[in-house]
């Protein structure tokens, strides 16, 4: 068990010639909040992608609670605990936002492939799927289509997908992106009381969030993490700061 | 939600429906219609099992007569094969044996179509589709050639409950068993588990796979599961005709559920039933009435797609919505004007196609005869008369249709606004 929740060594990917991962090390604690920055196109949501197994690796080892994953399909992970989230919101859209839940739930009630049994007698799997719908504050849309909710409704649901199977390891990509700050602040704490006791991985730009939630912060520059520590510690790394040229990090830091 | 196992409403509606299909036979007792009714039954469990590809799971297939085809061959050989030491009461299970086929038919060539989703789904289905029906006719001692593979389904010395399926109307009989109980389970599957990851595969099979499912299998199960009750609605066509050819599993085959189950509606559970209903009624009515029926068949599929994609279920449930906001009393007028223009417009379509199509495919006579029988009515179709009459109704329908039609839209888009004003 002391195994780190995720170990990534050596990590690369290629698209074509190009190389957009390019020897990635980072080990994510059990039980930590872990923000992932840096600037656009530094490969971040192509790291997710990476560890999700979205996308394919090219070269190096990803190890999920001390278990080699590489070469696992994307549902195989899911059961072995790790769940995520999408930067463009990734739903059930003809589905109702309770059939969203549900249908996330399902799997790891151990319903599996069931043709046997009627969905409306699972009382475990409606129980769990309204008490996530509670949690991300959408039981009053609990009959309506997940495909005309409200951008932040969509992007709630998008979370309350990600952790309704109860997976320990959550990845987060972008969960604020293009929200009002209003918004930003509810879905933040939003996003702390749901992955209470979880390891929380995110991909955010928002520097009001990161350095909100994080526990730890690492900066992916150009398919590298140049620095990876405590927040106060990023803050004044002088390499990060080179890297956002001064500019965004700084002020965002200042603000 | 409701723990009730059968809420009272759809208790009411499966009740009425199965109601309905028996005392139907009682009401019209001419063979043409029992045979008519049998077709419509057939038809109603293959549409479905075609939904539970297209609706449910997102998988356009352009080879689903395979199962249904297969079904009816082993059930036919099946029967023969019984002979005469068989009893009614086998024959009443032989379905059963072709809905194993079409299973088993499933589990190999679902293996192979079901690896990707998409268009690649559906070009695998079509050349699988296309192979079997080359298999059929280069293997005659399992397919019976040209000519198809006949039986019998009266067998045996006693009866079943005094049923030896022999007269027209207990074959119907074991039809409308048959439909109902392959229904219910086909209804009962879209409410379980593997049902409801079925329409999340359907609408984001990325998202599926992150929420643990193996896309992949839930595609795999539901086309087995789908082979299963084409298989059943197989064996039903083989017993009803007691003839299967190669024309049950091959291409037109295939598009016609195509078409019954898209113009009948995909997006819900009855919809394949209404399109199987009512393009089964098109083909034997309508083929019975003009020569030029395909021609009716593929404008009113033009029709559909063009002017109701979501089909006629979706067409109804938008007037469900209407009633229930009591909105409908003041569309229903509007529909009523806009019916008798439109009746007009067929009308004169309707003469100028049937025309058209005598003088070029001559109507009996050979082609090219112009004094000939159109609808009925002595024509002479060398002179203008009978040529300008038809065009004059025609020009005439469509101009009072834009009229009218314009005026119904408008009315139909304010009536639409308030009822979704209501919601919000």
């Amino acid at each position: 068990m002391n195994s780190p929740a995720i170990r990534v060594s050596g990590l690369k990917k290629n698209f074509g010639a190009s190389e957009i991962i390019r020897g990635v090390d980072l080990d994510i604690q059990r039980g930590e909040r872990h923000a992932i920055i840096g600037p656009n196109g530094a490969g971040k949501s192509t790291l997710f992608h990476l560890i999700s197994a979205r996308l394919p690796v090219t070269a190096g080892a990803i190890e999920l609670k001390g278990e080699n994953v590489v070469g696992l399909k994307p549902f195989e992970i899911a059961r072995r605990g790790l769940s995520r989230s999408f930067q463009i919101t990734n739903i059930f859209h003809n589905l109702s936002v309770f059939e969203n839940l549900r249908c996330a739930v399902l799997w790891s009630l151990g319903y599996r492939y069931s043709f046997w049994q009627r969905l409306s007698g699972l009382k475990d799997a409606r129980q769990r799927a309204e008490a996530v719908m509670e949690e991300i504050g959408l039981s009053r849309r609990r009959d309506t289509p997940a495909g005309i909710l409200s951008y932040a409704e969509q992007r709630a649901l998008e979370i309350g997908i990600t952790i309704a199977s109860g997976a320990d390891v959550i990845l987060l990509d972008e969960p604020t992106a293009g929200m009002s700050n209003t918004e930003t602040e509810e879905a933040v704490a939003m996003i702390r009381r749901v992955t209470e006791g979880k390891t929380l991985v995110m991909v955010e730009h928002d520097m009001g969030v990161v350095f909100g939630l994080a526990d730890r912060i690492s900066v992916l520059v150009y398919g590298q993490i140049i620095a990876t520590d405590a927040p106060a510690a990023i803050r004044c790394n002088a390499a990060v700061q080179e890297a956002y040229l001064g500019t965004s990090l700084h002020s965002g830091i200042a603000s | 939600m409701n723990s009730v196992i059968f809420p009272r409403g759809r208790l009411l509606l499966w009740g009425g429906g199965l109601a309905l299909a028996i005392a139907l036979p009682l009401l019209f007792k001419s063979g043409f219609m029992v045979s008519l009714l049998c077709q419509m039954g057939i038809m109603v469990v293959f549409a479905l099992s075609y939904n539970m590809l297209l609706g449910q799971t997102g998988l356009l297939s352009f080879g689903h007569a395979v199962y249904y085809g297969l079904g009816a061959f082993i059930t036919m050989h099946t029967l023969n094969l019984i002979g005469k030491d068989g009893s009614p009461l086998l024959v009443a299970l032989l379905p059963l044996v072709g809905g194993l086929a079409g299973m088993l038919a499933g589990v190999v060539l679902g293996y192979v179509t079901t690896k990707k989703a998409g268009t690649t789904f559906a070009m695998i289905s079509l050349g699988i589709g296309e192979l079997v029906a080359a298999c059929a006719l280069m293997f005659p001692g399992f397919f019976g050639g040209e000519g198809g593979v006949s039986g019998n389904r009266v067998i045996g010395k006693e009866s079943f409950l005094g049923f030896t399926w022999g007269p027209q109307v207990e074959m119907y009989g074991l039809i409308v068993l048959w439909a109902f109980l392959a229904t219910v389970a086909m209804f009962a599957l879209t409410q379980t588990p593997l049902g409801r990851m079925a329409n999340a595969v359907r609408d984001n099979p990325e998202r599926a796979e992150f929420v643990g499912y193996d896309t992949q299998r839930v595609r795999y199960l539901m086309l087995i599961l789908s082979g299963l009750f084409a298989g059943i609605a197989g064996g039903l066509t083989a017993l009803n005709y007691e003839i299967v050819t190669a024309e049950t599993l091959n291409a037109h085959t295939s598009g016609v559920v195509l078409l019954m189950t898209f113009v009948g509606g995909i997006g819900f559970f009855y919809g394949p039933i209404i399109g199987a209903i009512l393009i089964t009624v098109m083909q034997i009515v309508i083929g019975g009435l003009t020569h030029a029926w395909l021609l009716y068949f593929g404008l009113f599929f033009l029709f559909m797609v063009l002017m109701a994609p979501g089909g006629i279920a979706s067409l109804i449930a938008v007037q469900h919505k209407l009633w229930q906001a009591g909105l409908l009393g003041r569309m229903l007028p509007h529909y009523l004007a806009t019916a008798l223009p439109t009746l007009v417009l067929l009308a004169g379509l309707v003469g100028l196609i049937e025309m058209g199509y005598a003088l070029l495919a001559g109507e009996g006579v050979g082609a090219g005869d112009t004094a000939t029988k159109v609808m009925g009515m002595e024509m002479q179709l060398n002179a203008p008369g009978p040529w300008a009459a038809a065009l004059g109704v025609a020009a005439l329908g469509l101009a009072l249709t834009r009229w009218i039609g314009g005026r119904t839209r408008v009315a139909w888009n304010a009536t639409l606004s308030t009822l979704h004003g209501d919601k919000a």
